[in-house]
Protein backbone atom coordinates (compact mmCIF):
# COMPACT_ATOMS: atom_id res chain seq x y z
CA UNK A 1 0.00 0.00 0.00
CA UNK A 2 1.35 3.44 -0.95
CA UNK A 3 0.99 5.51 2.23
CA UNK A 4 1.47 8.81 0.40
CA UNK A 5 -1.36 7.90 -1.99
CA UNK A 6 -3.64 7.10 0.96
CA UNK A 7 -2.68 10.35 2.72
CA UNK A 8 -3.50 12.41 -0.38
CA UNK A 9 -6.88 10.68 -0.73
CA UNK A 10 -7.69 11.27 2.95
CA UNK A 11 -6.81 14.97 2.70
CA UNK A 12 -8.94 15.31 -0.41
CA UNK A 13 -11.84 13.53 1.32
CA UNK A 14 -11.69 15.93 4.29
CA UNK A 15 -11.81 18.94 1.94
CA UNK A 16 -14.69 17.42 -0.06
CA UNK A 17 -16.70 16.69 3.10
CA UNK A 18 -16.02 20.19 4.44
CA UNK A 19 -17.16 21.82 1.18
CA UNK A 20 -20.28 19.63 0.90
CA UNK A 21 -21.26 20.35 4.51
CA UNK A 22 -20.74 24.09 3.90
CA UNK A 23 -23.19 23.88 1.02
CA UNK A 24 -25.75 21.50 2.51
CA UNK A 25 -25.69 22.56 6.18
CA UNK A 26 -28.34 25.20 5.56
CA UNK A 27 -30.89 22.50 4.66
CA UNK A 28 -29.89 20.51 7.78
CA UNK A 29 -30.09 23.63 9.98
CA UNK A 30 -33.65 24.27 8.88
CA UNK A 31 -34.38 20.89 10.51
CA UNK A 32 -37.80 20.79 12.02
CA UNK A 33 -38.48 24.44 11.23
CA UNK A 34 -39.52 23.88 7.63
CA UNK A 35 -43.01 25.05 8.62
CA UNK A 36 -41.65 28.44 9.73
CA UNK A 37 -39.53 28.72 6.61
CA UNK A 38 -42.48 27.86 4.36
CA UNK A 39 -44.66 30.44 6.09
CA UNK A 40 -41.91 33.03 5.59
CA UNK A 41 -42.01 32.21 1.91
CA UNK A 42 -45.54 33.64 1.83
CA UNK A 43 -44.33 37.10 2.91
CA UNK A 44 -44.59 39.83 0.29
CA UNK A 45 -41.10 41.14 1.15
CA UNK A 46 -39.60 37.73 0.29
CA UNK A 47 -41.55 37.68 -3.01
CA UNK A 48 -40.20 41.15 -3.79
CA UNK A 49 -36.62 40.11 -3.07
CA UNK A 50 -37.00 37.00 -5.25
CA UNK A 51 -38.46 39.12 -8.07
CA UNK A 52 -35.75 41.82 -7.87
CA UNK A 53 -32.95 39.26 -7.59
CA UNK A 54 -34.07 37.08 -10.50
CA UNK A 55 -35.11 39.92 -12.84
CA UNK A 56 -31.95 41.96 -12.20
CA UNK A 57 -29.70 38.89 -12.56
CA UNK A 58 -31.34 37.97 -15.89
CA UNK A 59 -30.93 41.55 -17.16
CA UNK A 60 -27.30 41.62 -16.01
CA UNK A 61 -26.72 38.28 -17.79
CA UNK A 62 -28.20 39.61 -21.05
CA UNK A 63 -26.20 42.85 -20.79
CA UNK A 64 -23.03 40.85 -20.04
CA UNK A 65 -23.49 38.78 -23.23
CA UNK A 66 -24.14 41.96 -25.25
CA UNK A 67 -21.01 43.57 -23.78
CA UNK A 68 -18.84 40.45 -24.04
CA UNK A 69 -19.15 40.17 -27.83
CA UNK A 70 -17.52 43.49 -28.84
CA UNK A 71 -15.05 43.41 -25.95
CA UNK A 72 -13.93 39.85 -26.78
CA UNK A 73 -13.67 40.78 -30.47
CA UNK A 74 -11.39 43.74 -29.74
CA UNK A 75 -9.29 41.81 -27.19
CA UNK A 76 -8.90 38.95 -29.69
CA UNK A 77 -8.18 40.85 -32.89
CA UNK A 78 -6.88 44.32 -32.08
CA UNK A 79 -3.17 44.71 -31.56
CA UNK A 80 -2.26 47.55 -29.24
CA UNK A 81 0.07 48.25 -26.37
CA UNK A 82 -1.31 47.44 -22.93
CA UNK A 83 -3.84 44.88 -24.18
CA UNK A 84 -2.93 42.51 -21.34
CA UNK A 85 -3.39 45.28 -18.79
CA UNK A 86 -6.76 46.21 -20.29
CA UNK A 87 -7.85 42.57 -20.08
CA UNK A 88 -6.81 42.50 -16.42
CA UNK A 89 -8.92 45.63 -15.78
CA UNK A 90 -11.94 44.21 -17.58
CA UNK A 91 -11.84 40.58 -16.48
CA UNK A 92 -9.72 39.95 -13.42
CA UNK A 93 -9.84 43.18 -11.42
CA UNK A 94 -13.66 43.30 -11.07
CA UNK A 95 -13.51 39.80 -9.60
CA UNK A 96 -10.95 40.79 -6.97
CA UNK A 97 -11.85 44.45 -6.32
CA UNK A 98 -13.87 44.87 -3.08
CA UNK A 99 -17.51 45.17 -4.27
CA UNK A 100 -18.33 47.51 -1.39
CA UNK A 101 -15.76 49.98 -2.75
CA UNK A 102 -17.27 49.75 -6.21
CA UNK A 103 -20.70 50.47 -4.71
CA UNK A 104 -19.24 53.62 -3.15
CA UNK A 105 -17.59 54.60 -6.44
CA UNK A 106 -20.96 54.31 -8.22
CA UNK A 107 -22.65 56.28 -5.47
CA UNK A 108 -20.17 59.13 -6.06
CA UNK A 109 -20.31 58.77 -9.87
CA UNK A 110 -24.05 58.40 -10.44
CA UNK A 111 -25.55 59.66 -7.18
CA UNK A 112 -26.05 63.19 -8.53
CA UNK A 113 -27.77 61.81 -11.62
CA UNK A 114 -30.52 60.37 -9.46
CA UNK A 115 -29.59 56.78 -10.20
CA UNK A 116 -28.81 55.78 -6.61
CA UNK A 117 -31.39 53.63 -4.81
CA UNK A 118 -33.17 52.68 -8.04
CA UNK A 119 -33.56 49.38 -9.92
CA UNK A 120 -31.03 50.73 -12.46
CA UNK A 121 -28.51 51.00 -9.60
CA UNK A 122 -29.02 47.30 -8.84
CA UNK A 123 -28.17 46.47 -12.47
CA UNK A 124 -25.14 48.79 -12.59
CA UNK A 125 -23.68 47.42 -9.34
CA UNK A 126 -24.25 43.76 -10.25
CA UNK A 127 -22.97 44.20 -13.81
CA UNK A 128 -19.50 45.35 -12.74
CA UNK A 129 -19.00 42.38 -10.44
CA UNK A 130 -20.66 39.69 -12.58
CA UNK A 131 -20.10 40.50 -16.27
CA UNK A 132 -16.38 39.52 -16.27
CA UNK A 133 -17.39 35.84 -16.19
CA UNK A 134 -19.09 36.11 -19.60
CA UNK A 135 -16.37 38.39 -20.99
CA UNK A 136 -13.70 35.92 -19.91
CA UNK A 137 -15.54 32.95 -21.54
CA UNK A 138 -16.02 34.91 -24.78
CA UNK A 139 -12.39 36.07 -24.96
CA UNK A 140 -11.11 32.53 -24.42
CA UNK A 141 -13.35 31.03 -27.12
CA UNK A 142 -12.82 33.85 -29.65
CA UNK A 143 -9.06 33.34 -29.16
CA UNK A 144 -9.42 29.60 -29.79
CA UNK A 145 -11.30 30.29 -33.04
CA UNK A 146 -8.63 32.77 -34.09
CA UNK A 147 -5.87 30.29 -33.34
CA UNK A 148 -7.63 27.62 -35.43
CA UNK A 149 -7.26 29.95 -38.44
CA UNK A 150 -10.78 29.38 -39.78
CA UNK A 151 -11.49 33.11 -39.58
CA UNK A 152 -8.64 33.68 -42.08
CA UNK A 153 -10.19 31.08 -44.38
CA UNK A 154 -13.56 32.77 -44.07
CA UNK A 155 -11.96 36.10 -44.98
CA UNK A 156 -10.21 34.52 -47.97
CA UNK A 157 -13.68 33.49 -49.16
CA UNK A 158 -14.83 37.11 -49.03
CA UNK A 159 -16.23 37.34 -45.49
CA UNK A 160 -16.17 40.74 -43.83
CA UNK A 161 -16.15 41.41 -40.08
CA UNK A 162 -19.96 41.21 -39.84
CA UNK A 163 -19.88 37.76 -41.52
CA UNK A 164 -17.01 36.57 -39.32
CA UNK A 165 -19.01 37.56 -36.26
CA UNK A 166 -22.43 36.27 -37.34
CA UNK A 167 -21.42 33.13 -39.25
CA UNK A 168 -18.24 31.98 -37.50
CA UNK A 169 -17.60 33.47 -34.07
CA UNK A 170 -21.13 33.58 -32.65
CA UNK A 171 -22.25 30.09 -33.77
CA UNK A 172 -19.00 28.61 -32.44
CA UNK A 173 -19.20 30.60 -29.19
CA UNK A 174 -22.91 30.25 -28.45
CA UNK A 175 -22.52 27.52 -25.82
CA UNK A 176 -19.70 29.41 -24.11
CA UNK A 177 -21.75 32.60 -24.03
CA UNK A 178 -24.63 30.63 -22.53
CA UNK A 179 -22.29 29.14 -19.93
CA UNK A 180 -20.93 32.65 -19.23
CA UNK A 181 -24.51 33.93 -18.90
CA UNK A 182 -25.22 31.17 -16.37
CA UNK A 183 -22.20 32.02 -14.19
CA UNK A 184 -22.87 35.76 -14.47
CA UNK A 185 -26.47 35.14 -13.46
CA UNK A 186 -25.37 33.07 -10.43
CA UNK A 187 -22.80 35.69 -9.37
CA UNK A 188 -25.34 38.50 -9.81
CA UNK A 189 -27.83 36.57 -7.69
CA UNK A 190 -25.30 36.43 -4.85
CA UNK A 191 -23.96 40.00 -5.08
CA UNK A 192 -24.56 42.02 -1.90
CA UNK A 193 -22.06 44.72 -1.01
CA UNK A 194 -21.97 46.90 -4.14
CA UNK A 195 -25.74 46.66 -4.53
CA UNK A 196 -26.44 47.47 -0.88
CA UNK A 197 -24.21 50.57 -0.91
CA UNK A 198 -25.32 51.96 -4.28
CA UNK A 199 -28.93 50.73 -4.54
CA UNK A 200 -29.93 50.26 -0.89
CA UNK A 201 -32.61 47.75 0.06
CA UNK A 202 -36.05 49.14 -0.74
CA UNK A 203 -38.59 46.28 -0.81
CA UNK A 204 -39.94 45.59 -4.33
CA UNK A 205 -37.51 48.20 -5.79
CA UNK A 206 -33.91 47.37 -4.87
CA UNK A 207 -34.03 44.76 -2.12
CA UNK A 208 -32.42 41.53 -3.34
CA UNK A 209 -32.29 38.12 -1.66
CA UNK A 210 -28.76 38.66 -0.24
CA UNK A 211 -29.80 42.09 1.11
CA UNK A 212 -32.91 40.58 2.67
CA UNK A 213 -30.85 37.77 4.27
CA UNK A 214 -28.40 40.34 5.67
CA UNK A 215 -31.03 42.72 7.02
CA UNK A 216 -33.44 40.08 8.37
CA UNK A 217 -30.85 37.82 9.98
CA UNK A 218 -31.27 39.51 13.41
CA UNK A 219 -34.89 40.54 13.61
CA UNK A 220 -36.56 37.79 11.55
CA UNK A 221 -34.19 34.82 11.28
CA UNK A 222 -36.84 32.54 9.74
CA UNK A 223 -37.23 35.03 6.84
CA UNK A 224 -33.44 35.15 6.43
CA UNK A 225 -33.23 31.35 6.40
CA UNK A 226 -36.12 31.06 3.91
CA UNK A 227 -34.41 33.58 1.61
CA UNK A 228 -31.10 31.73 2.02
CA UNK A 229 -32.68 28.39 1.07
CA UNK A 230 -34.11 30.00 -2.08
CA UNK A 231 -30.85 31.76 -2.99
CA UNK A 232 -28.73 28.65 -2.45
CA UNK A 233 -31.12 26.35 -4.33
CA UNK A 234 -31.30 28.74 -7.29
CA UNK A 235 -27.52 29.02 -7.32
CA UNK A 236 -27.09 25.23 -7.34
CA UNK A 237 -29.65 24.76 -10.12
CA UNK A 238 -27.90 27.43 -12.19
CA UNK A 239 -24.43 25.92 -11.77
CA UNK A 240 -25.65 22.39 -12.44
CA UNK A 241 -27.26 23.63 -15.68
CA UNK A 242 -23.91 25.24 -16.56
CA UNK A 243 -22.17 21.90 -16.06
CA UNK A 244 -24.75 20.17 -18.27
CA UNK A 245 -24.22 22.76 -21.02
CA UNK A 246 -20.45 22.34 -20.80
CA UNK A 247 -20.74 18.54 -20.94
CA UNK A 248 -22.89 18.67 -24.09
CA UNK A 249 -20.05 20.51 -25.89
CA UNK B 1 0.98 35.19 -69.26
CA UNK B 2 2.00 35.57 -65.62
CA UNK B 3 -0.47 34.25 -63.00
CA UNK B 4 1.45 35.29 -59.88
CA UNK B 5 4.54 37.37 -59.29
CA UNK B 6 6.18 37.65 -55.88
CA UNK B 7 8.59 40.56 -56.11
CA UNK B 8 11.45 40.83 -53.65
CA UNK B 9 9.35 39.94 -50.58
CA UNK B 10 10.91 39.91 -47.11
CA UNK B 11 9.39 39.17 -43.74
CA UNK B 12 10.99 38.94 -40.28
CA UNK B 13 9.66 37.79 -36.93
CA UNK B 14 11.42 39.33 -33.91
CA UNK B 15 14.49 40.07 -35.99
CA UNK B 16 14.66 36.57 -37.53
CA UNK B 17 14.28 36.59 -41.32
CA UNK B 18 11.57 34.14 -42.42
CA UNK B 19 11.55 35.45 -46.01
CA UNK B 20 14.61 37.07 -47.49
CA UNK B 21 13.97 38.86 -50.79
CA UNK B 22 11.83 36.10 -52.31
CA UNK B 23 11.31 36.30 -56.10
CA UNK B 24 8.83 33.89 -57.65
CA UNK B 25 6.99 33.95 -60.93
CA UNK B 26 4.17 31.51 -61.71
CA UNK B 27 2.61 31.21 -65.16
CA UNK B 28 -1.16 31.41 -65.61
CA UNK B 29 -2.63 27.90 -65.15
CA UNK B 30 0.63 26.47 -63.84
CA UNK B 31 0.96 24.11 -60.84
CA UNK B 32 3.94 25.45 -58.89
CA UNK B 33 5.24 23.55 -55.87
CA UNK B 34 7.39 25.27 -53.28
CA UNK B 35 9.47 22.61 -51.60
CA UNK B 36 11.77 22.98 -48.63
CA UNK B 37 12.52 21.70 -45.14
CA UNK B 38 10.41 22.65 -42.11
CA UNK B 39 11.01 26.23 -41.02
CA UNK B 40 12.39 27.41 -44.37
CA UNK B 41 9.60 30.01 -44.73
CA UNK B 42 7.30 28.33 -47.25
CA UNK B 43 4.11 28.63 -45.17
CA UNK B 44 5.02 32.23 -44.32
CA UNK B 45 5.31 32.92 -48.06
CA UNK B 46 1.88 31.36 -48.63
CA UNK B 47 0.34 33.49 -45.86
CA UNK B 48 1.96 36.65 -47.26
CA UNK B 49 0.50 35.89 -50.72
CA UNK B 50 -2.89 35.20 -49.10
CA UNK B 51 -2.75 38.47 -47.15
CA UNK B 52 -2.86 36.94 -43.67
CA UNK B 53 0.66 38.31 -43.03
CA UNK B 54 1.99 41.69 -44.10
CA UNK B 55 5.40 41.60 -45.76
CA UNK B 56 8.08 43.98 -44.43
CA UNK B 57 8.90 44.80 -48.04
CA UNK B 58 8.16 43.63 -51.56
CA UNK B 59 5.09 43.38 -53.77
CA UNK B 60 2.61 40.67 -54.78
CA UNK B 61 1.02 40.65 -58.23
CA UNK B 62 -1.83 38.49 -59.53
CA UNK B 63 -1.82 38.94 -63.30
CA UNK B 64 -1.34 42.67 -63.80
CA UNK B 65 -3.05 43.54 -60.51
CA UNK B 66 -0.86 44.58 -57.59
CA UNK B 67 -2.57 43.16 -54.49
CA UNK B 68 -0.04 43.80 -51.70
CA UNK B 69 -2.20 46.38 -49.95
CA UNK B 70 -5.55 44.64 -50.44
CA UNK B 71 -7.20 42.98 -47.42
CA UNK B 72 -7.59 39.18 -47.61
CA UNK B 73 -11.27 39.35 -48.47
CA UNK B 74 -10.58 41.41 -51.60
CA UNK B 75 -7.73 39.30 -53.02
CA UNK B 76 -9.92 36.52 -54.45
CA UNK B 77 -7.50 33.76 -53.51
CA UNK B 78 -8.63 30.20 -52.72
CA UNK B 79 -6.77 28.74 -49.74
CA UNK B 80 -6.64 25.19 -48.42
CA UNK B 81 -4.62 24.92 -45.19
CA UNK B 82 -2.85 21.84 -43.92
CA UNK B 83 -5.73 20.79 -41.65
CA UNK B 84 -8.25 21.80 -44.37
CA UNK B 85 -9.87 24.35 -42.00
CA UNK B 86 -13.46 23.29 -42.60
CA UNK B 87 -16.04 25.19 -40.57
CA UNK B 88 -16.93 22.57 -37.94
CA UNK B 89 -20.47 23.85 -37.31
CA UNK B 90 -21.46 23.80 -41.00
CA UNK B 91 -22.25 20.76 -43.15
CA UNK B 92 -20.56 20.00 -46.47
CA UNK B 93 -23.10 21.98 -48.51
CA UNK B 94 -22.89 25.02 -46.21
CA UNK B 95 -19.09 24.91 -46.17
CA UNK B 96 -18.93 25.02 -49.96
CA UNK B 97 -21.69 27.65 -50.15
CA UNK B 98 -20.04 29.93 -47.56
CA UNK B 99 -18.07 32.14 -49.94
CA UNK B 100 -20.94 32.44 -52.40
CA UNK B 101 -23.38 33.45 -49.68
CA UNK B 102 -21.15 36.14 -48.17
CA UNK B 103 -20.57 37.49 -51.67
CA UNK B 104 -24.33 37.87 -52.07
CA UNK B 105 -25.10 35.25 -54.74
CA UNK B 106 -28.80 34.35 -55.07
CA UNK B 107 -30.12 31.12 -53.56
CA UNK B 108 -30.49 29.44 -56.96
CA UNK B 109 -26.99 30.51 -58.07
CA UNK B 110 -25.53 29.14 -54.83
CA UNK B 111 -27.43 25.89 -55.23
CA UNK B 112 -26.39 25.27 -58.83
CA UNK B 113 -22.74 26.17 -58.18
CA UNK B 114 -22.51 24.00 -55.04
CA UNK B 115 -24.11 21.04 -56.83
CA UNK B 116 -21.70 21.30 -59.74
CA UNK B 117 -18.72 21.50 -57.35
CA UNK B 118 -19.99 18.49 -55.38
CA UNK B 119 -20.11 16.58 -58.70
CA UNK B 120 -16.62 17.79 -59.59
CA UNK B 121 -15.09 16.55 -56.32
CA UNK B 122 -17.22 13.41 -56.33
CA UNK B 123 -19.04 14.14 -53.08
CA UNK B 124 -22.67 14.00 -54.19
CA UNK B 125 -24.81 12.59 -51.40
CA UNK B 126 -22.49 13.99 -48.70
CA UNK B 127 -24.18 17.42 -48.54
CA UNK B 128 -25.58 17.07 -45.03
CA UNK B 129 -22.54 15.51 -43.39
CA UNK B 130 -20.54 17.52 -40.86
CA UNK B 131 -16.73 17.69 -41.33
CA UNK B 132 -16.16 15.31 -38.39
CA UNK B 133 -18.12 12.62 -40.27
CA UNK B 134 -15.74 12.66 -43.26
CA UNK B 135 -12.42 10.94 -43.98
CA UNK B 136 -9.22 12.98 -44.51
CA UNK B 137 -9.49 12.71 -48.30
CA UNK B 138 -13.16 13.73 -48.28
CA UNK B 139 -12.42 16.72 -46.04
CA UNK B 140 -9.72 17.82 -48.44
CA UNK B 141 -12.13 17.62 -51.40
CA UNK B 142 -14.68 19.72 -49.51
CA UNK B 143 -11.97 22.29 -48.73
CA UNK B 144 -10.95 22.35 -52.40
CA UNK B 145 -14.54 22.74 -53.57
CA UNK B 146 -15.06 25.54 -51.05
CA UNK B 147 -11.93 27.34 -52.25
CA UNK B 148 -12.89 26.92 -55.91
CA UNK B 149 -16.49 28.07 -55.36
CA UNK B 150 -15.51 31.74 -55.43
CA UNK B 151 -13.77 31.38 -58.85
CA UNK B 152 -10.42 32.43 -57.38
CA UNK B 153 -7.61 33.90 -59.46
CA UNK B 154 -5.11 31.79 -57.52
CA UNK B 155 -5.26 28.61 -55.43
CA UNK B 156 -2.92 28.14 -52.46
CA UNK B 157 -2.43 24.66 -50.98
CA UNK B 158 -0.51 24.21 -47.73
CA UNK B 159 0.95 20.69 -47.36
CA UNK B 160 -2.08 19.10 -49.07
CA UNK B 161 -0.84 15.54 -48.60
CA UNK B 162 0.31 15.66 -44.99
CA UNK B 163 -3.06 14.56 -43.57
CA UNK B 164 -3.67 11.89 -46.19
CA UNK B 165 -2.80 8.25 -45.49
CA UNK B 166 -0.27 6.52 -47.76
CA UNK B 167 -2.86 4.11 -49.21
CA UNK B 168 -4.92 6.89 -50.79
CA UNK B 169 -2.09 9.34 -51.52
CA UNK B 170 -1.67 8.45 -55.20
CA UNK B 171 -5.43 8.84 -55.78
CA UNK B 172 -5.38 12.23 -54.04
CA UNK B 173 -2.42 13.38 -56.15
CA UNK B 174 -4.21 12.28 -59.34
CA UNK B 175 -7.40 14.06 -58.20
CA UNK B 176 -5.53 17.26 -57.35
CA UNK B 177 -3.73 17.33 -60.70
CA UNK B 178 -6.90 16.47 -62.56
CA UNK B 179 -8.91 19.16 -60.78
CA UNK B 180 -6.23 21.77 -61.41
CA UNK B 181 -6.06 20.91 -65.12
CA UNK B 182 -9.85 20.91 -65.42
CA UNK B 183 -10.21 24.34 -63.81
CA UNK B 184 -6.98 25.78 -65.28
CA UNK B 185 -6.41 27.71 -62.08
CA UNK B 186 -2.93 28.98 -61.21
CA UNK B 187 -1.90 26.92 -58.16
CA UNK B 188 0.86 27.32 -55.60
CA UNK B 189 1.37 24.40 -53.26
CA UNK B 190 3.90 24.08 -50.46
CA UNK B 191 5.31 20.81 -49.18
CA UNK B 192 8.32 19.54 -47.26
CA UNK B 193 8.16 16.17 -49.04
CA UNK B 194 10.32 16.01 -52.21
CA UNK B 195 8.50 12.93 -53.56
CA UNK B 196 5.13 14.71 -53.33
CA UNK B 197 6.67 17.84 -54.86
CA UNK B 198 7.99 16.01 -57.91
CA UNK B 199 4.67 14.21 -58.46
CA UNK B 200 2.56 17.35 -58.17
CA UNK B 201 4.48 20.23 -59.69
CA UNK B 202 4.67 21.47 -63.27
CA UNK B 203 7.59 23.41 -61.81
CA UNK B 204 9.27 23.27 -58.43
CA UNK B 205 10.77 26.13 -56.45
CA UNK B 206 13.20 24.96 -53.81
CA UNK B 207 13.23 27.13 -50.72
CA UNK B 208 15.92 27.25 -48.07
CA UNK B 209 16.48 29.72 -45.22
CA UNK B 210 13.85 32.13 -46.56
CA UNK B 211 15.11 32.19 -50.17
CA UNK B 212 14.17 30.44 -53.39
CA UNK B 213 17.47 28.78 -54.28
CA UNK B 214 16.41 27.00 -57.47
CA UNK B 215 13.28 26.99 -59.60
CA UNK B 216 12.60 24.81 -62.61
CA UNK B 217 10.83 21.81 -64.11
CA UNK B 218 11.20 18.59 -62.07
CA UNK B 219 13.45 17.06 -64.76
CA UNK B 220 15.74 20.13 -64.84
CA UNK B 221 16.18 20.08 -61.07
CA UNK B 222 16.82 16.34 -61.00
CA UNK B 223 19.40 16.60 -63.78
CA UNK B 224 21.04 19.84 -62.68
CA UNK B 225 20.75 20.50 -58.96
CA UNK B 226 22.47 23.85 -58.41
CA UNK B 227 24.33 22.97 -55.24
CA UNK B 228 24.88 20.45 -52.46
CA UNK B 229 21.95 21.71 -50.35
CA UNK B 230 19.55 21.00 -53.22
CA UNK B 231 21.12 17.62 -53.87
CA UNK B 232 20.56 16.77 -50.21
CA UNK B 233 16.95 18.03 -50.25
CA UNK B 234 15.99 16.03 -53.32
CA UNK B 235 17.99 12.92 -52.34
CA UNK B 236 14.87 10.81 -51.57
CA UNK B 237 13.72 11.31 -55.18
CA UNK B 238 17.18 10.52 -56.63
CA UNK B 239 17.20 7.20 -54.72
Amino acid sequence: MDRFDVALKMMASIIVIYMLISILYLYIAVGENWGLVLSALLESRVHGAIFISISSAILVGILAVAAAIPVAYVLTYANFRGKDILETFLVELPQTFPPVTEGLVYLLMFGRLGLAYTFAAVIIAKFYVSAPFTISFAVRRFTEVRESGIDVIARSLGARTSHILSKILLPLTAKDLLAGFSLTWARAMGELAATLVFAGAIPWVTETLPALIYLASNEKPQVAIAASVIAETLSMISLLSFKLIARRK
Amino acid sequence: MRGLYVQNVSKSFNGVKALDGVELSVEQGEFMVIMGPSGCGKTTLLLVILGALKPDKGLIWIGDREISRLPIEERNIGYVPQDFGLFPHLNVYENIAFGLRVKGYSKSEVDSKVKSLLRMVDLEGFELRKPRELSGGQRQRVALARALAINPSLLLLDEPLSNIDEATKSDVIANLKNLQRKTGITTVCVTHNPEDAFKLGDRIAIMYLGKIIQCGKPKEILENPKNEVIKRLIAPVLI
